[in-house]
């Protein structure tokens, strides 16, 4: 039973992962935040990433709205910040990196960049209230890794 | 802040005319060139997008009231006056379809500084009661809570903590004697956390210190953007402060545009006094950690890059080569846009056109320009240093369905760093 | 009024008159800029900005980027053609040199008369372009203003009777003469009022433009 406890660990087993595993814990990770966007594209991405046989292009239409919902929920500069509005920007830079081409995939792989994303939109998600909402989420997608890993 | 009425939009302009101003007003000659110069013309040929001609109400003033043949057909009442309705109309030219990119000013045959123009014609507009309605709210929010977006301290510190766990670096707030202090952009608050994860990691490597401070974090100036030299100047002092109390050496700039104009080249005018600390842009600093050995890279991205130069930075404040030298310490194929560096095409959102609703459409428009660039050169990805410059090529460049990654060149530069050290989660 | 009798006022206390509102215009223009002042820039400055003033004084003679070299041909071209052509026809033209001599105390070496002759009408058709391009430009069309035409008449009429006057054409030589010498009267005494001040203000605006780039550490 694999167990995850720690950032290091966290980090280690999704590097360890493939591609297209990394995509689906991903996925996993996204949809967990995804109620905080409430918007079909992140959908689409995540059902895309959790298929194991989608097509290239399929990956690319994904990438392609999963960014445009990203272009459409971002605080504008100089407007008044809607910290909940602004965790769907999260949201969808989540569900972005799960879908991202291959060619443009960074260092730290497309399911860590979704999980710290997944974080970021559950700070905002509750920014005003000072809660320390960002270690539950950590601890949540700690066990999300442990299932994947696990079945 | 006063009232405004158009008699104190008419005593602000005229305030405002100095040397240079008429200098520059009697040598126009009405050749039309600035227009070529200016992205908001070339893309809409709108002839009324002529830099010069977004000054025209304040030159008027000037011959009105500073020379004597202007005096004299004002006596004869053969001069017409300025009047609320055309500074509304001049709203659009001289906010909407102006980033203060300075392209006007290095193409001018006579040598005619019209950014400088159109940054004193704002100071008319705003004391008038004819900036845009966005700017306003922009700057209300800066004035009453510190940020024109609103983000208040706890939401900063969410963010530290956030960054925290990220890289297991501690995000120091407040720490007298510290050598720098870093302020940030609303912008990269709320939408590239990921600037004060990479601005940790690569000070942590060069063992400086440094810090946040609690009290004035804040690097945007929408005083600057909307034109209002009171509001600027609160804005500034509220920095200055800061740095006194914590005695910093540095006050660092982050990757935005025209804050660092704020901060770097209006701040001790708008303070009246000399700054006792530096002011330096993060990419300034970066550099110098790299002179001296404390920057250590490894690795090459492979991607053909090229590198969108804020013109608030590069043109405007003179960090021309460091973005150059430091993107070269891990690109391997970095290509240079056709009219780069000092020359640049702005991306159409500075100057405070992204915080303005009524530009939406042409701000769009004017991104042409930059996509026109990009189309010439085929690149992979670009690079930049300012969050705003950078929001605004991402939504362009998904208007324009062009898919090319954007990067912060902090950010890139921290992917880099030399592992050190395993960071415990 | 006879015909000499024209020419003699007109040479004589019209020029005269004429110089002296133009010297007094100039000054006062030069009062109406530097009274006005400029506050001191009290950041931290990377340079003076003097040896940048001084370079753009120069360089701005010449196009900043490729896009606007591509797309300011006409007005780039028109306009250096029309000022060498006015610059030759105005100061090395042995006639002209005669007068500058007779107040300057000095004089010096000029071009042979019938290349000047060719230089004028050079720049006479360099002015007749850019007036078109200035009535059928947009952007030009919509900056105009009455003055721009005024001063540009007022350019091209002693070029014109200048000419005139040296190929003896339709009318009487001392009438020509003195039409000449009166456009030029004209031209002098609206000289300071209108945007031809920006032969003498250009330097000091090119100055403030290098300079202020210059403190910043960039040359524009």
């Amino acid at each position: 039973m694999t167990e995850i406890t720690n950032e290091t660990q966290f980090r280690e087993a999704l590097k360890g992962l493939s591609l297209s595993d990394q995509r689906e814990v991903g996925a996993r990770f996204v949809e967990h935040v995804a109620s905080m966007a409430d918007d079909e594209r992140i959908a689409f991405a995540t059902r895309v990433a959790s298929n194991k046989n989608a097509a290239v292009d399929e990956l690319a239409a994904a990438y392609k709205s999963a960014k445009a919902a990203a272009m459409d929920c971002y605080t504008r500069c100089g407007a008044d910040a809607d910290w909940s509005e602004q965790a769907g920007y999260f949201v969808a830079r989540a569900a972005s990196a799960i879908v991202v081409p291959e060619k443009d995939i960074g260092s730290d792989g497309p399911a860590w960049t979704a999980a710290m994303n997944g974080r970021m939109a559950r700070t905002c998600a509750i920014i005003d209230n000072n809660a320390d909402a960002e270690s539950q989420e950590t601890g949540q997608q700690y066990r999300i890794l442990e299932d994947y890993l696990n079945s | 802040m006063s009232e405004a009425t158009l008699e104190r939009g008419l005593r602000a302009l005229k305030e405002q005319i100095d040397t240079p101003i008429a200098s520059f007003f009697s040598s126009c000659t009405h050749c039309g060139m600035c227009a070529t110069a200016c992205l908001f013309y070339t893309e809409t040929e709108n002839p009324a997008y002529t830099p010069i001609n977004k000054v025209e109400p304040m030159r008027r003033v000037w011959e009105q009231e500073y020379t004597l043949i202007g005096r004299v057909k004002k006596a004869l009442g053969l001069s017409k006056p300025v009047t609320d309705e055309e500074l509304e109309e001049w709203k659009e030219y001289a906010y909407n379809a102006c980033s203060l990119c300075g392209r006007c000013t290095v193409v001018c045959p006579v040598g005619n500084d019209i950014t400088y123009m159109i940054r004193k014609m704002r100071e008319g507009m705003a004391a008038s009661g004819h900036a845009p309605e966005g700017l306003v709210g922009a700057s209300t929010r800066a004035i009453q809570t510190g940020s024109p977006m609103g983000v208040k301290l706890p939401a900063l510190q969410a963010q530290a903590r956030h960054a925290e766990k990220d890289i297991g670096i501690e995000i120091p707030f407040d720490v007298e004697g510290a050598e720098y202090m870093m302020l940030m952009s609303s912008m990269e608050i709320m939408n590239y956390p990921e600037y004060m994860q990479a601005v940790a990691k690569i000070f942590e490597q060069a063992g400086k210190s440094w810090t946040i401070s609690s009290e004035a974090f804040e690097a945007t100036n929408s005083g600057i953007q909307i034109g209002s030299s009171d509001i600027a100047r609160e804005l500034v002092s509220r920095i200055v402060n800061a740095a006194e109390k914590l005695k910093v050496s540095t006050v660092i700039s982050p990757e935005c545009g025209h804050a660092y104009t704020a901060i770097r080249w209006d701040g001790p005018n708008l303070v009246g006094r000399p700054f006792p600390f530096k002011v330096r842009h993060i990419l300034e600093v970066l550099d110098e950690f790299r002179e001296q050995g404390l920057l250590k890279t490894e690795g090459f991205e492979e991607a053909k890059m090229t590198f969108h130069d804020p013109c608030q930075l590069v043109r405007r404040g003179g960090v021309i080569e460091q973005p150059r030298t430091l993107l070269n310490m891990v690109a391997s194929n970095f290509v240079e846009m056709s009219d780069h560096g000092m020359m640049n095409w702005c991306c159409g959102a500075g100057g405070g056109v992204s915080a303005n609703e009524d530009a939406e459409e042409l701000k769009m428009k004017a991104f042409k320009r930059k996509k026109h660039q990009l189309d010439e050169l085929n690149v992979d990805t670009l690079v930049t240093a300012c969050a705003n410059c950078r929001i605004q090529i991402e939504e362009g460049l998904e208007e324009n369905e062009m898919d090319i990654p954007v990067v912060g060149l902090t950010e890139m530069l921290a992917e880099h760093l030399v592992e050190e050290k395993k960071t415990e989660g | 009024m006879s015909a000499v009798d024209f020419l003699l006022w007109v040479r004589g206390p019209g020029l005269a008159i004429a110089s002296i509102i133009f010297v007094f215009g100039m000054t006062l223009k030069l009062f109406e800029i530097f009274m006005l002042g400029r506050k001191k820039n009290l950041a931290e400055l990377r340079g003076s900005g003097i040896k940048e003033g001084f370079v753009t004084i120069f360089t701005r003679s010449r196009h900043a980027d490729t896009y606007s070299t591509r797309h300011t041909k006409f007005t780039y071209y028109s306009g250096w053609v029309f000022h060498l052509g006015l610059f030759i026809t105005v100061f090395l033209l042995t006639p002209h040199i005669e007068l500058f001599k007779s107040f300057l105390g000095f004089g010096w070496w000029a071009l042979p008369t019938p290349i000047v002759d060719l230089t004028a009408v050079i720049a006479m058709i360099a002015l007749l372009a850019i007036l078109f391009h200035r009535i059928t430009n947009p952007v030009l069309k919509y900056l105009s203003v009455g003055q721009d035409y005024v001063v540009w008449a007022l350019t091209f009429l002693p070029l014109l009777t200048g000419y005139m006057a040296y190929h003896h054409l339709f009318f009487r030589y001392e009438w020509l003469l003195g039409f000449h010498i009166l456009s030029v009267c004209i031209l002098l005494v609206f000289f300071p009022f209108t945007k031809l001040t920006h032969a003498m203000t250009l330097f000091i605006s090119r100055w403030y433009n290098g300079m202020m780039g210059g403190e910043k550490g960039v040359q524009q």
